[in-house]
């Protein structure tokens, strides 16, 4: 019998309203692990939400969600709270209390569980999770990664039944995301734990899930196991913009013949590569990158800590990005690449060494004069940025760039914190360009975004270089660097490692590199981008069957 | 092996709440020395004698108060010395000595109480009382902070982005006054995802317990059995006139009857306990070491 079982669901905000979520069925047995896929606004959150009944928004609720064939409405309140966990995106603003063990109690407490067995739960959750190390600590310390898994442990601690996961990762940076994605997949498999989770990077989920649900427009458009799913994505290219590269790629290359499957990960994409296609022209000939002669930006030895007694963060950097460059900084969390961003941006004094914009020492530009139409910097929170309470404000505080290639109009009387992800971050790009600089630094500005506004960002950095301006760009996403960059930095360890062009810089790296380019490695060569690998392919052609 | 601060708060508390309750309601010179022993030695017995610098105050103010005293209060039957007509008297010195010491070591005990109880344990003394409260003490000790940072986020992102005037104050004051505004948007926005975490944790489903990381040992129960014992002893020997002290209009003279003697004794190993507990454990903590 099914665990969990979805009737017609049909929700919508009001009775005028349309439907957000339109005549949903599906059923989920226990211990299977179901991802949630759709482009923002499609109504994923709203679904998982109603499967939660606390967070069920206000609203008109039709259809029946079963669990073990009781109608949740009919569950008593600690089961509710108990059967069913809900971890949701931003780390920061779900933990409630100040301290770790703390946390780990708080829903124990909430259900008027004893002492005895509360500290037995703590215990085996802080052992299970890895939290030892850091029980004692208050939860301000934490890293993102480190806030998210303890989210996660103190609603495990509830023992739930079914685990529901909006966008866990959005915040997080590649590498404790993936962590966090192997915990959770590591739970469904220890317990057989049943996991629905909504999420944009598809990368590490689609070849180990059980069951994909795709949605669109609030409609299910599939519900099935993930290599049939994903075969024919042609008619939604935004749902097939957030799937995996081997998918991407399959869905660019192969007309909907079905006689092959669909590649789900590296392994499979490899494989599929080399099975259907030649090889004969190994690499694309590319334009050799030219920059000019003008040094934007220059780092000459800078040291940099934030205290006396503390390790250096920027350890002799050296580093000329030249003037109407699209720069990527790239590097693993705690490198320095953030530091380093904000040392050009004036926010960080470095102790010795100094830095260069336009040929001028930092310390010259007096007065903020290094901020009015020289240098601006988008920070990595963009909420940071909004201080009115409508766009439209917002945007008559400033002066709008020609050519912004983003229309408000739809948003303007909607409070800033309650755009979605891409348009929160087109409306801080306009605040930033307004002041018309010469040379924008971002500290991660894909954070948090789905692959549509990932591509809406990366045209409009295009853009903004083709109108002459320098962009430094502080990034975990290696992906977004290969589509746009026109030269990559490593960052390690406080000083610049590598820079190349990012053909070359991702064909050379073995681990620190694109799926695209993992997928390749072996038959191509320098394909670091999809539409790379989709060119060769094409360029090459299919090899005739034997 | 747990020294005199990692005993449960609840033991802490009675103990050092103890030895300054009782300091604070007595002028005799044997308890006040024994008050200022016990608090002074706890210090350093638990934090070594680094930051000596922090004591020169505490010194200061056992020179300075006496010799104010001395200068404003002009009571007392026996003068030392007249200067303008004004007599400088010895109780009045004495007096002022002895409420110096008294306060210095009051002092101490709270110096010693702030540096153990760390929120974490003054919120589980608050949970025994009202679980709810402990909460709410909890959530804002992680968003008071909270706050901040984010308040300094908010005026560094709109410094780079060239939203302030640096040379105009008018202008940087109405930047300010907005960030606080917003300030408490985003407070109120994240509150909403707070409070959907909490329900969906089911927070208000039952009756709240409240959780904490101590224990209340056997030898927790022990000293606090030991504490309030010997303070019994104190309050009933003082209720019956032990340890009667008063400076004016002449000094009094130090009791030394049975009554008075209880109290000194009770008292006394109150007020060295917490130091006994600490050294004891210090040194076996020494020999073990060199076994290992």
């Amino acid at each position: 019998m099914a665990q969990l079982e979805i009737h017609n669901l049909s929700f919508s905000y009001s009775e005028r309203a349309e439907d957000t979520v339109s005549d949903i069925s599906f059923s989920v047995d226990k211990g299977q692990f179901v991802a949630v896929c759709g482009a923002t606004g499609s109504g994923k959150t709203t679904l998982l939400r109603c499967l939660k009944r606390e967070l069920t928004p206000f609203g008109d609720l039709r259809g029946e969600i079963l669990l073990d064939g009781m109608p949740v409405s009919q569950l008593s309140d600690k089961d509710a709270a108990c059967l069913i966990g809900y971890v949701m995106q931003r780390p920061e603003e779900q933990i409630v209390t100040d301290k770790v063990w703390h946390e780990l109690a708080f829903g124990l407490e909430n259900i008027g569980a004893d002492q005895q067995s509360i500290r037995r739960r703590v215990a085996e959750m802080a052992s299970y999770f890895g939290i030892e190390q850091w029980f004692d600590k208050s939860t301000a310390e934490l890293s993102g990664g480190q806030k998210q898994l303890l989210n996660l442990a103190s609603v495990m601690i509830m023992n739930p039944e079914v685990l529901i996961l909006d966008e866990p990762t959005a915040q997080l940076d590649p590498i404790a995301a993936a962590d966090f994605l192997s915990t959770i997949k590591r739970l469904n498999r220890d317990f057989a734990l049943t996991v629905i989770i909504a999420e944009h990077r598809l990368e590490d989920i689609v070849p180990d899930c059980d069951r994909m649900l795709l949605m669109d427009k609030g409609r299910l458009l599939y519900f099935d196991s993930p290599g049939t799913a994903v075969k024919d994505l042609h008619s939604c290219s935004e749902l097939l913009d957030s799937m995996p590269s081997a998918v991407r790629l399959y869905n660019e290359l192969t007309p909907n013949d079905g006689d092959i499957p669909c590649p789900l990960d590296i392994r499979s994409g490899h494989e599929y590569i080399s099975r259907v296609f030649d090889s004969r022209i190994t690499a694309l000939s590319l334009p050799e990158h030219r920059h000019s002669e003008h040094p934007a930006l220059q780092f000459s030895e800078c040291w940099f800590r934030y205290a006396k007694n503390s390790p250096d963060v920027l350890c002799g950097l050296d580093l000329t990005v030249y003037s109407g460059e699209l720069f990527f900084i790239l590097g693993g969390n705690g490198s320095g690449k953030t530091t380093a961003l904000n040392a050009a941006a004036g926010l960080n004094r470095c102790y010795s060494g100094t830095i260069r914009v336009f040929g001028k020492k930092l310390s010259e530009y007096k007065n903020g004069s290094l901020y009015s139409g020289c240098l601006s910097m988008l920070t990595q929170d963009v909420q940071t940025v909004f201080l009115r309470p409508t766009v439209r404000e917002e945007l008559e505080e400033i002066e709008l760039i020609e050519g912004f290639p983003f229309d408000f109009s739809a948003i303007m009387d909607m409070h800033p914190y309650d755009l979605s992800g891409g348009q929160q971050q087109m409306l801080a790009l306009a605040k930033v360009l307004s002041a018309k600089p010469r040379l924008l630094l971002l500290d991660e500005p894909t954070k948090g975004l789905d692959a549509q506004s990932k591509k809406r960002t990366a045209e409009l950095l295009r853009f903004l270089r083709s109108e002459g301006m320098t962009i430094v760009v502080v990034t975990h996403d290696v992906e977004f660097a290969a589509e746009c960059a026109d030269r990559c930095a490593l960052f390690f360890r406080g000083e610049i490692i590598s820079v190349d062009t990012p053909h070359r810089f991702f064909s050379e790296n073995s681990f620190y590199t694109t799926a695209v380019s993992r997928m390749t490695r072996g038959i191509y060569t320098g394909a670091a981008s999809l539409s790379d690998a989709v060119e060769l392919c094409r360029a090459n052609g299919r090899r005739d069957r034997e | 092996m747990r020294g005199f601060g990692d005993y449960n708060p609840i033991a802490v508390f009675v103990s050092i709440m103890s030895c300054a309750g009782i300091a604070m309601f007595t002028l005799n010179p044997v308890m006040i020395t024994l008050s200022l022993v016990g608090a002074v030695s706890l210090w350093f017995v638990r934090l070594g004698t680094h930051s000596m610098k922090s004591h020169l105050l505490y010194a200061a103010m056992l020179v300075v108060l006496p010799l104010l005293n001395m200068l404003m209060s002009h009571q007392g039957a026996t003068p030392l010395l007249v200067i303008n007509d004004n007599p400088i008297t010895l109780e009045s010195l004495v007096y002022g000595v002895l409420s110096a010491a008294m306060l210095v070591s009051v002092l101490y005990w709270f110096r010693s109480f702030s540096r153990i109880m760390t929120s974490d344990k003054i919120l589980y003394l608050l949970g025994r009382i009202s679980p709810r409260l402990a909460l709410i003490v909890s959530m804002a000790l992680r968003f008071i902070p909270h706050f901040g940072r984010q308040a300094k986020k908010i005026d560094n992102a709109r410094r780079v982005m060239g939203l302030y005037r640096e040379d105009n104050i008018v202008d940087s004051a109405k930047g300010k006054l907005s960030v606080f505004s917003i300030l408490i948007t985003w407070g109120l926005e994240n509150g909403i995802t707070t409070a959907d975490s909490m329900t969906a944790r089911g927070y208000g489903t039952a009756h709240r317990t409240s959780f904490s990381v101590f224990r209340f040992r056997r030898s927790d129960a022990v000293l606090t059995a030991a504490t309030l014992l010997l303070l019994a002893g104190c309050v009933c020997g003082m209720a019956f006139g032990g340890g009667e002290y008063a400076c004016y209009p002449v000094l009094s003279g130090i009791p030394w009857d049975v009554c008075s003697l209880i109290v000194y004794v009770c008292y006394g190993l109150m007020a060295m306990l917490p130091t006994i507990i600490e050294a004891e454990v210090k040194i076996r903590w020494h020999s073990l070491r060199s076994t290992i």
